[in-house]
């Protein structure tokens, strides 16, 4: 079982001691509240029809990062679609009709290019621990967030943030460019939790109720709000899965896409000859 | 002179088209090396573009061995299946099968690092990274070059991690019909080491750099690497050119002076990361027309053919020497000739036709000038007088009775005319051993007038020994032989001196009479006054090489 908010610490000793400082500040908070939490049980669609918007965009020419790039034949199409990487990257919100109280400190990982996990939905006030999992330093600030500036984190160091309120905040790294994240802030959310790859996730929910199930990615929601009552016991929402895109736009997404580079090849090589 | 005048105006000619053949030439030298610095630059930039895209090429193919070992891609599979952890056992296994591969792969076309990540980015093994040991959770999977080759693409990247990296990736396959397994990924850390591979294979200058240092560089032998250093206060600047913003590549720039350089940014995330690398050359300008000098090496000084340009300066020069010979010194040195005749009276005057130019003239005008003092009866002559010029031929010592004891007669030959005086001995036979011995007389004393002893007699002198008669014009001029009469009153004094002279030098005064000595300065006074026409004649004595010796002073009055 997953904590409700944010993702399991690093293995060290260091970040086990706050992983279980972390679960027990939950547990304090969650417990008096109910004696015992319902998990909804869900399944996400059609991750693979999503494009991780760091990595199209790094895979345009025009963006100069890479002296070349060619496909491995034995790789099958539909395998080279940029799709995101749902255990990080979705993020499957429990929405509750009333506003919820701020839940104890998240840790984000900060690591590998990108932040684990990349897109986050939590309600205002929420503090965020940024934690450097990198063996070398990384320099994140929001953007355009003036309680967010740019500054080092070390190797092993943490970095905290109060979500300021409602909205979508983008967080940066100077120092790495493909990392980006988005941090939702919705007075709404009671649960979070992110898919496996093969797309199963787990919500659990404290309080019986009306919510309303809807998938985050890249800061935005993508696929349909999917309501859901929640009573004492659980709920196995499998059966509904969310279809976050769909197949058919991202085919025709990728045939634009193919067009529009061939097109750019044909000028480019054009404008060649005519030199 | 007109050839030695022509030839100094051609030399200052050619020296003036020299100088401002030089100046055009270090203008044009100068704006050829800008020309040739600027396209050299932009080859070079061009060169190290292509040999970075080669080599990552080239090193990518070297991860295919790593993608076909059959335990990369099961332990890669293994570990896809366990989403909390990495199976220990699938990190040794990698382990032991990423350094077998690498064993394999040739020193200098392997990676420094090499990384075996699954599908959810975790690395599952690396090698040659020592950074990220004990970090379990170190992953790659955030950058689009990993992001790439896990979704089925092989290209490179540079990253700017603790350092600057070249990377390759390719994905691994486990199974055709499924996603990729996981990915592997080849790094070379661009250091000095990977800066002076380049620089040897592709033979430019350069510099990499990013986060605003220099990260590494590289040379050729004939360029020092430090100057690669200046190129940090550049950077900061670096943003400002638009060529630079836009297209990655910035124009030439010069620092200080001393290196020109050409930017250019690396692809990859480097690219937005401002990290880039600089080809440099040295600026090849002059400063000026002697810039050459300090700028040509030994191979330019070998072209420059030294022996015709001291052929040259041999054959100027001679020239020069011999326009100055036919034209100066040879004209100065004949009339020297003729000069120096004219002086020994050898010719009766300068011949203008011996001369050319304005010796002819000059020669004309000392003529001119020589007959037209001749004709106002020449001047005054200047100098110690001549008493034989004066006196004429004087009668040797049988004449000269007044002056000479009998049987002086060879001592009076002895003193030759010409000479410059007028020698008279007056010892006498008798006096035998001491007839022409000179009496010593005081260093450096010079011809004086000597006062004459007290209580000497006057007349009488029992032996006249031998005696000098000399004319000369005594150095203080005539009015120093006194204001004496005109009369032979005064001789009787001179008399009385000249053997008190005689005496003090030694000399015998035997028979040497008043009436012989006034008899022979009567005939001499005669004489002088009917060649000079002198009213009067005055006489003095003094010491001449140690023996006593009249002067006389013809007075035109």
């Amino acid at each position: 079982m997953k904590p409700p908010f944010g993702q399991r610490l690093p293995a060290t000793s260091g970040t086990r001691w706050g992983r279980a400082c972390g679960w027990v500040a939950l547990l304090t908070a969650l417990v008096p509240a109910s004696a015992e939490a319902a998990r909804l049980r869900g399944r996400v669609d059609g991750v693979r029809n999503l494009l991780n918007p760091v990595w199209a965009e790094a895979r345009d020419p025009k963006q100069h990062g890479y002296s070349f790039r060619e496909p491995v034949a034995t790789v099958r199409a539909e395998f080279r679609r940029l799709f995101p990487h749902a255990p990080k990257e979705i993020c499957i919100a429990a929405l509750a009709p009333a506003p919820q109280k701020a839940p104890p400190p998240v840790l984000v990982r900060v690591g590998g290019g990108r932040t684990t996990p990349v897109t986050i939905v939590v309600p205002p006030g929420t503090r965020l621990t940024f934690q450097n999992t990198d063996p070398f330093k990384h320099r994140l600030h929001g953007v355009s967030i003036p309680t967010f500036q740019p500054a080092d984190t070390v190797r092993g160091a943490t970095r905290e943030w109060s979500v300021p309120g409602a909205g979508v905040f983008e967080i940066r790294d100077e120092l790495a460019p493909s990392l980006r994240m988005w941090v939702v802030g919705d007075p709404n959310v009671a649960a979070i939790a992110y898919p496996s790859m093969k797309g199963d996730f787990a919500l659990s929910v404290e309080q019986p109720g009306e919510y309303t199930v809807q998938a985050f990615f890249a800061g935005k929601k993508i696929g349909p709000a999917l309501p859901v009552t929640v009573k004492d016991a659980d709920l196995d929402l499998s059966k509904t899965p969310l279809k976050l895109a769909d197949e058919k736009a991202a085919v025709a997404a990728d045939k634009a896409e193919v067009e529009k580079a061939k097109s750019e090849a044909d000028s480019d090589a054009k404008q060649g000859g005519e030199k | 002179m007109v050839l030695s005048r022509f030839w100094y105006v051609l030399l200052g000619l050619l020296f003036g088209a020299s100088l401002f053949l030089l100046h055009i030439a270090s203008s044009m030298y100068n704006r050829a090396g800008l020309r040739a610095r600027a396209e050299g630059l932009s080859a070079d930039a061009q060169v190290v573009s292509w040999y970075l895209r080669d080599d990552a090429r080239q090193r990518s193919a070297q991860l295919i061995p790593f993608a076909l070992e059959s335990d990369v891609a099961k332990y890669l599979q293994k570990s896809n299946e366990s989403e909390a952890k990495v199976p220990e056992d699938a990190r040794g296994k990698l382990t032991q099968a990423l350094q077998r591969v690498s064993a394999q792969i040739p020193k200098d076309a392997g990676f420094d690092s090499v990384f075996a990540v699954d599908q959810n980015g975790r690395v599952v093994a690396y090698v040659g990274y020592e950074q990220a040991s004990g970090m379990e959770d170190f992953e790659l999977g955030g950058y689009p070059v990993v992001a790439d080759a896990l979704h089925g693409y092989v290209r490179d990247d540079t990253l700017v991690l603790d350092r600057m990296y070249r990377v390759v990736a390719r994905p691994v396959e486990f199974d055709l019909a499924a996603m990729p397994a996981g990915a592997i990924v080849g790094a070379r850390v661009i250091d000095d080491r990977f800066a002076r591979e380049l620089s040897q294979r592709t033979g430019a200058a350069v510099a990499f750099y990013a986060n605003g240092q220099r990260a590494a560089a590289a040379s050729p032998a004939e360029f020092n690497t430090a100057n690669l250093d200046a190129i940090v206060g550049d950077l900061t600047d670096l943003e400002q050119d638009k060529d630079y913003r836009e297209k990655g590549r910035s124009a030439v720039r010069e620092i200080g002076g001393m290196i020109a350089v050409q930017y250019t940014r690396l692809p990859g995330e480097a690219w937005q990361l401002g990290a880039g690398y600089a080809v440099a050359r040295m600026p090849a300008a002059v400063s000026g027309p002697l810039g050459f000098f300090s700028k040509a090496d030994d191979k330019d000084k070998k072209a420059g053919n030294l022996p015709l340009a001291i052929l040259a300066a041999v054959l100027a020069a001679g020239l020069g020497i011999l326009f100055s010979f036919l034209e100066h010194t040879r004209p100065l040195r004949v009339f020297k000739l003729e000069a120096a005749k004219f002086a020994a009276g050898t010719i009766e005057q300068l011949t203008p036709s011996h001369f050319r130019g304005l010796f002819r003239k000059i020669a004309s005008d000392v003529n001119d000038g020589v007959d037209k003092q001749l004709a106002k009866g020449g001047g005054p002559r200047r100098g110690p007088a001549d008493f034989k010029q004066v006196l004429g031929d004087i009668p040797d010592q049988p004449v000269m009775s007044a002056f000479s004891l009998p049987g002086d007669a060879q001592d009076s030959a002895a003193s030759a005319p010409g000479s410059g005086a007028v020698s008279v001995p007056m010892n006498s036979a008798a006096s035998g051993q001491g007839a022409g011995r000179p009496l010593p007389s005081p260093p450096g004393s010079a011809p004086r007038r000597l006062p004459r002893p007290p209580g000497a007699a006057p007349a009488a002198a029992p032996a006249a020994p031998a005696a000098h008669l000399e004319a000369t014009m005594p150095e203080g001029g005539l009015n120093e032989w006194g204001s004496g009469a005109a009369d032979e009153s005064e001789w009787h004094d001179v008399f009385r001196d000249f053997v008190a002279t005689k005496k003090q030098c030694g000399e015998t005064v035997d028979g040497f009479t008043y009436e012989k000595f006034a008899e022979r300065l009567r005939k001499n006074r005669d004489a002088l006054v009917q060649r000079h026409g002198a009213k009067r004649v005055k006489f003095g004595v003094y010491v001449k090489d140690g023996k006593a010796a009249l002067k006389a002073n013809p007075i035109k009055e």
